[in-house]
């Protein structure tokens, strides 16, 4: 399976990823405006044209601030929420890796967006015939052996391009060389059941816009519980309820021969 | 020409005879109409204030979640008058059928003006995602709809005298009802072997009744009014289920592994409640005579199912050690007071009161209570208990506003018309339907 690995060390922030993810998907530009708090960030957050978005965040590091960047973009769930959340398997995980999206059996119930606790999947909420939009790990790139686009870009190799054992492998080594340049942990190697788009950091994740909340297993446990026993509630109810309207038709029945014997 | 200015005549004519109420009402259907146009030829983000923070609002919370849940009353009075041996309800059970065929339609035309790509709704028919509680809302949808028009049609048929028809309904519907269960077996559990058990049940029950072994309704076929038992149950319940794919969003108060459990026990307790506020209203309203002796001992057993439902609440919360976030200050907490106190604890004293439940005033007040609490619910678990990124907020824009309060206004008007066209309250004692 195919992964991304991001280092908030390595990365300057200079976007160029930004700007070849809207090259390679031919999106279009968007307006923004300033916003309290993130500096320099721009846009504040993933829309239907910006699948990729490097956040600035103001974090003190070794007792002065410092910025350190973030990558939000899709985490292509090895279980994802939103592939479970779809009713008519719009979303569908791929052997590869990437998460993509079938438009063309998309219902618009927006359930994928509701469900990705990453909060990633957008809606084209100013079109007539909307469709949901995110990064696909460019996966026309990847079917042709190529890398990202986001990836192929980056000047400082803060995003690399590999399989995921392998990459998780890279980033327990870089922890390992430099144990006090970097928190220890991989965010996204367990987050919501493990991710093909993982981050390292050498500040506290939630200090970087990461929800640090978002369980350790995949979204879809949550509701096993309750989509498991269908069947079983089904047959179940099937045998119950026809049951007592037999017994319960039987009294009536009887009482009724009873009343009209007594009559006779 | 002519016809052109006959026809705008009779509209006029029949404009000027509505009254003041009824004016107002068809405007507002109307009015919704023409947003529900607006809608499709601007898209959403024009008619809406939904962002990609609050994908779903008031037409999620409302016209979806809270009026299938008020369609409860269907399965609960068919169930209890045809198969738990109420048949004293059984002046009620055509209203409550109706409202529920109605609430239905009504939601289905709601899910096509709120799903942004409505034309690929019949996908779900071929396109299996079982794991998905949306997958089993879209069925539930499907096939309860088909249960409800079956067991709506006597009405037309005895409207009409079609006792052929009537005839062939009785014979056929057992075996549609065993093709959909069994259907629907196989897409939620994707296994032959369930989707057989299930048919081999139904079978048996049917063979059963045919060979006299087991009491037979004549009139009624047992297995369709079982169908919407099962069906309705799933639904309400897989509403429910959504929301647990939500686990960091939706806030801890409402955010609960039983929160299936707990959106069909509400829907059941609304069910007596809407009963009892149509039958009331109607008699207003539309001058039916409500059969008061029924509601009455409907209303006793308001106390159980309000009070269960409160038990199932704070045992909840204790349970998820969540109980002290009551007390906290936020508009998520503020919300959740006047929705157990307003929809649960006042109407449980209310019907607790046998002074104030024993006048059709007292009756109708508690039972209203008990219809916006639940409403209320639906609301706070859809829109208020969500929380995603500080600056994402959402309130209904003025065009949802209007087009939920037009689909309303449609079922009312509807809703009249069956109940002064079609034998719903007085109808021919002999047939049992």
């Amino acid at each position: 399976m195919k992964a991304l690995l991001i280092d908030s060390t390595r990365c300057v922030g200079c976007r160029a990823c930004q700007v070849a993810c809207k090259q390679w998907n031919e999106l279009e530009a968007e307006e923004t405006t300033f916003f309290a708090g993130k500096g320099y960030q721009n846009p504040r957050d993933l829309s239907a044209n910006s699948w990729t978005v490097i956040t600035y965040n103001e974090v003190e590091v070794n007792n002065r601030f410092d910025w350190v960047f973030g990558k939000l973009q899709c985490f292509h769930c090895n279980v994802p929420a939103c592939a479970s959340a779809c009713p008519v398997h719009a979303l569908e995980k791929t052997e590869a890796g990437p998460v993509i999206y079938h438009a063309d059996i998309c219902l618009g119930c927006r359930y994928c967006q509701l469900a990705c606790p990453f909060k990633v999947p957008r809606f084209e909420w100013n079109k007539i015939i909307p469709e949901i939009t995110k990064c696909t790990m460019c996966g026309d790139r990847v079917a042709a052996g190529l890398e990202p686009a986001c990836a192929k870009v980056c000047p400082t190799d803060a995003i690399v391009f590999g399989d995921r054992d392998e990459l998780i492998a890279e980033a327990e080594s870089r922890i390992r060389n430099n144990p006090t340049g970097y928190v220890h942990h991989i965010f996204g190697k367990d987050e919501a059941g493990g991710t093909c788009v993982m981050h390292i950091s050498n500040v506290p994740f939630e200090e970087i816009g990461f929800d640090t909340k978002i369980p350790m297993e995949p979204i879809l446990s949550k509701a096993e519980h309750a989509m498991k026993p269908i069947p079983y509630v089904l047959t179940g109810l099937g045998l119950v309820l026809g049951g007592v309207s037999w017994v319960v038709n039987r009294k009536k029945q009887i009482n009724q021969e009873s009343q009209t014997g007594k009559e006779g | 020409m002519l016809k052109g200015k006959i026809s705008q005549k009779t509209a006029k004519d029949f404009f000027s005879k509505l009254s003041l109420g009824g004016k107002i009402v068809w405007m507002l259907a109307i009015f919704g109409i023409i947003l529900v146009i607006y809608r499709y030829a601007a898209g959403l983000g024009a008619a809406t204030n939904l962002s990609d923070g609050y994908p779903w609002g008031l037409w999620i919370g409302f016209d979806i979640l809270a009026g299938i849940a008020l369609a409860a009353g269907g399965f609960v009075m068919a169930g209890t008058v045809h198969l738990f041996g109420g048949h004293k309800y059984h002046a009620l059970s055509r209203p409550a059928i109706l409202t529920a065929l109605l609430g239905y339609l009504l939601f289905i035309f709601g899910l096509f003006f709120d799903l942004g790509r409505p034309w690929n709704l019949w996908r779900a028919i071929y396109s299996w995602n079982h794991a998905s509680p949306m997958f089993e809302v879209a069925w539930c949808v499907m096939l309860y709809t088909t249960v409800l028009i079956l067991e709506f049609l006597p009405v037309v048929f005895e409207r009409f005298k079609l006792n052929k028809l009537l005839e062939l309904w009785r014979t056929f519907v057992p075996w549609i009802i065993i093709f959909m269960l069994g259907m629907f077996t196989l897409a939620m559990s994707y296994s032959l072997a369930w989707a057989l058990v299930m048919v081999i049940i139904l079978l048996v029950w049917e063979i059963s009744m045919r060979a006299g072994w087991m009491p037979r309704d004549k009139q009624m076929p047992i297995l369709l009014i079982m169908a919407g038992v099962m069906f309705s149950t799933m639904h309400q319940s897989s509403l429910g289920s959504i929301f647990l794919l939500a686990p960091t969003k939706l806030h801890i108060l409402w955010y609960t592994p039983i929160i299936p459990l707990l959106f069909l026990l509400s829907a059941i307790m609304a069910a007596p409640a809407m009963v009892t506020f149509e039958a009331l209203m109607s008699e207003k309203i539309l001058k039916h005579k409500a059969r008061f002796d029924l509601l009455s001992d409907l209303a006793g057993w308001m106390p159980y199912l309000l009070g269960f439902y409160l038990l199932i609440k704070i045992a909840d919360l204790l349970g998820r050690n969540a109980a002290l976030q009551t007390f906290t200050m936020s508009p998520q907490t503020i919300s959740w007071w006047l929705e157990i106190t307003i929809g649960v604890i006042l109407p449980l004293i209310l019907f607790l009161s046998p002074e104030i439940i024993k006048t059709r005033g007292g009756l109708l007040w508690a039972s209203t209570l008990v219809i916006v609490g639940l409403v209320w619910n639906r609301i706070n678990v859809a829109i208020v208990g969500v929380i995603v990124e500080k600056w994402e907020t959402y309130y209904p824009y003025w065009i949802e506003l209007f087009i939920t309060i037009g689909v309303v206004a449609i079922g009312l008007i509807v809703f009249k018309w069956a109940v002064e066209n079609l034998p719903i309250y007085e109808h021919d004692k002999l047939s049992n339907v």
